[in-house]
């Protein structure tokens, strides 16, 4: 295992229409683990992800990827947004949303390569939607849409997978397809981060866990954290003090930090 | 047609409308029909301010003019929307009504002035593209070109911003510079079509063309040629009868062609049409008489222990309740299929259609009993439902079913479940 973490957050907190969604949070996360997220309905999972990936902003704090800000490391890191995220009944193809995850700066104005669309295919037969290649994506069921999604992160060939609740609205045989699959991009040494849900399965996905609610729980080998205690903790009602300030923050308009973001060392 | 200028404005109006449908394609996907709109009515007082500092109405003059404001306008609605408390649909009204008042104020003025006649600038309104002479028909069709051709340039970053724009976020793509592209292309287009179609109705061509032809395709190139092409015939049509009687407008009569090319597609559309709807009921409709039918003789005959016994219309009637005619209908599909024999007011299953009537039954009979035993059920309340899905289950459920069910051989009724037959 490397030395430098795959993801390092620092003191990172951020706000959404002035209420912060995450405070305060640090951890680091080693490099080739699987890893869950957990944490209740509104406790910043998602947020966590979108700030690793640069979709929201900060009120303080940062994030480091590989020891290095986002921008630095772009190509290297595979998001898979909710697929609640987008609208389903836009029209085009299984093979269309796959290839988009072939677009870099540098070809979006060309015709999709020979080798990206053999790449985009092989990333399709690995979901095993072949059968379903040239098929709208609004004519699929949902647990072939997620398998759209993760065909297209595939195709990115990242080493750090970020994927928000990938197992949503799906169906069993889905599920442990799709867990099969990160278990295979663990074995090749890539780092897999997955928003999780499913209280019952964490033990037996996962090998490192992340627990939040609002504030970071634990963070650690799931041995370690995945504990009665720190489980009441995430989702116990022990944090209505802190969700009561963060409601007064939204209300009166309160900056969170005296000065606001400082700059990444 | 004598007059050579009528083949060049028409020329002109068709690929102004291309472009414009093109354009109006993506603003429609990106759930922003109604920025056009906003755009358009914008455009008016640029015009009118174009026209007052240079004193003449020089195309490329009136050009920039429009251009400016409908940009400003685009502007004023996305800061409203994102720095007020203003909602989208609010922030676009607000707009919209602002620019045009404006506009109108100038408008109005210029007209009173008296050189308002002389500039015609009121075509702005509506529209008059017959009154366009060649030099700025060939400036305004090669400008509309540029738009198509810049959008052909984009149209595969653009896309994947379109449908996922986190996802492009996260992928490095340039989204913010994309999005600009399009907000600037749709203002361009619209500044170039106001002259022929007018500020009031040019939302309309950005729109109604895609509009029509997401009826007929669920596929991006599809609809885009479908859009370009509703838009053309449209334009062609309304360019053509302002010729004809030249009193008229060009703008009303384009928008009338292309709202009646959208209520086409909204009635007869192949993948959404209305038609195409009814068509997936009726279709489903005689699917569930024809298997009803093979269910109800399937079972008189397991009540005498005769499957393929030949059984009076009545007898049939009376135990399964079905319009004569739907009844003729299934009858005779039946036997088309090879699954009923007919003889005078009599008909019977063949060995194919006992098979086909006793997987009915037993799609109905295991549903029953999913019901009671995995959904807690009581037993009189399950036959209404089963009627339903007995007909939509396919062989992968109905293993599913058999197995989680461990292999049953009673209902919930006690009516024994029929074997698995493999179909002839």
């Amino acid at each position: 295992m490397n030395s430098i973490p795959a993801i390092e957050l620092h003191s990172l907190t951020v706000s959404y229409d002035n209420k912060p969604a995450l405070w305060n949070t640090d951890y680091t996360l080693p490099e080739g683990v699987l890893a869950g997220i957990i944490g209740p309905n509104g406790s910043g999972k998602s947020t966590m992800l979108k700030a690793m990936m640069g979709l929201v902003q900060p009120a303080s704090g940062y994030v480091k990827l590989f020891g290095q800000p986002l921008d630095a490391v772009r190509q290297r890191v595979a998001y898979v947004p909710q697929r609640s995220s987008v609208d389903w009944d836009f029209p085009v193809t299984v093979l269309d949303v796959v290839l988009m995850g072939r677009y870099r700066p540098g070809n979006l104005f060309r015709r999709s390569s020979a080798h990206d669309r053999e790449l985009a295919m092989e990333c399709i037969r690995k979901v095993q939607l072949e059968p379903f290649v040239g098929r709208q994506i609004a004519r699929l069921s949902g647990g072939q849409q997620q398998r759209v999604f993760i065909a297209r992160a595939l195709a990115q060939q990242a080493d750090l997978y970020l994927l928000d609740e990938p197992f949503a609205g799906v169906d069993a045989a889905t599920e442990a397809a799709i867990m099969d699959l990160l278990r295979e991009m663990r074995s090749q040494g890539r780092t897999v981060v997955v928003v999780h849900h499913d209280l019952q399965s964490v033990a037996e996905y996962f090998e490192w866990l992340v627990m939040v609610n609002t504030r970071l729980v634990a963070a650690g080998p799931v041995a370690d954290v995945f504990t009665a205690d720190k489980l009441q903790q995430t989702y116990g009602g022990s944090l209505s003090i802190l969700s009561q300030v963060g409601e007064l923050v939204r209300q009166q308009a309160h900056p969170v930090r005296e000065t606001p973001r400082p700059p990444m060392p | 047609m004598t007059d050579p200028n009528v083949l060049w404005v028409l020329g002109g109006v068709v690929l102004m409308s291309i472009s414009a449908a093109a354009v109006g394609s993506f603003t429609l996907l990106q759930k922003r029909a109604l920025i056009g709109d906003a755009v358009a009515h914008a455009i008016l007082p640029g015009i009118c301010l174009a026209f007052l500092l240079s004193g003449g109405k020089h195309p490329l003059v009136l050009l920039a003019g429009a251009a400016a404001t409908g940009w400003l306008g685009l502007v004023t609605v996305e800061y409203l929307t994102r720095h007020t408390r203003l909602k989208g649909d609010a922030a676009l009204g607000l707009t919209l009504s602002v620019y045009y008042g404006a506009g109108a104020l100038l408008l109005t003025s210029i007209q009173r002035s008296g050189a308002g006649a002389q500039a015609g600038l009121d075509k702005f309104l509506f529209g008059k593209a017959a009154a366009m002479v060649r030099e700025d028909v060939l400036l305004f069709a090669g400008l509309s070109a540029a738009v198509l051709i810049v959008l052909a340039w984009i149209y595969k970053p653009l896309t994947a911003v379109i449908f996922d724009r986190n996802f492009a976020l996260t992928a490095g793509l340039p989204v913010r510079r994309l999005e600009q592209a399009l907000s600037l292309l749709t203002v361009f287009i619209i500044a170039l079509g106001i002259q022929a179609v007018g500020a009031v109705l040019m939302a309309a061509l950005l729109i109604t063309p895609a509009a029509a032809a997401r009826y007929w395709t669920h596929d991006l190139r599809r609809m885009l040629v479908l859009a370009c092409g509703f838009a053309a015939v449209s334009a062609a049509a309304g360019a053509w009868i302002s010729y004809l009687l030249p009193r008229m407008p060009t703008g009303p009569w384009v928008v009338l062609a292309l709202t009646l090319t959208a209520g086409i597609s909204i009635a007869a559309g192949s993948d959404r049409g209305l038609a195409a709807a009814w068509q997936r009921r009726r279709q489903n409709r005689r699917k569930i008489d024809r298997e009803n039918l093979l269910k109800c003789l399937y079972q008189l005959g397991e009540a005498d222990g005769q499957p393929e016994a030949m059984r009076l219309h009545s007898e049939i009637a009376a135990r399964r309740d079905m319009p004569p005619a739907r009844l003729r209908a299934a009858l005779h599909a039946l036997r088309g299929e090879g699954l009923l024999r007919q003889e005078a007011g009599r008909a019977g299953l063949t060995r194919a259609g006992a098979a086909a009537g006793s997987r009915v039954t037993r799609l109905h009979r295991l549903w029953e009993l999913y019901l009671t035993t995995h959904l807690d059920l009581p037993p009189d309340h399950v036959h209404e439902e089963a009627e339903a899905i007995e007909h939509i289950l396919t062989p992968e459920i109905e293993a599913a079913l058999e197995s989680k069910l461990n292999f049953p051989s009673l209902d919930p009724h006690n009516s024994p479940i029929p074997a698995k037959r493999t179909l002839p």
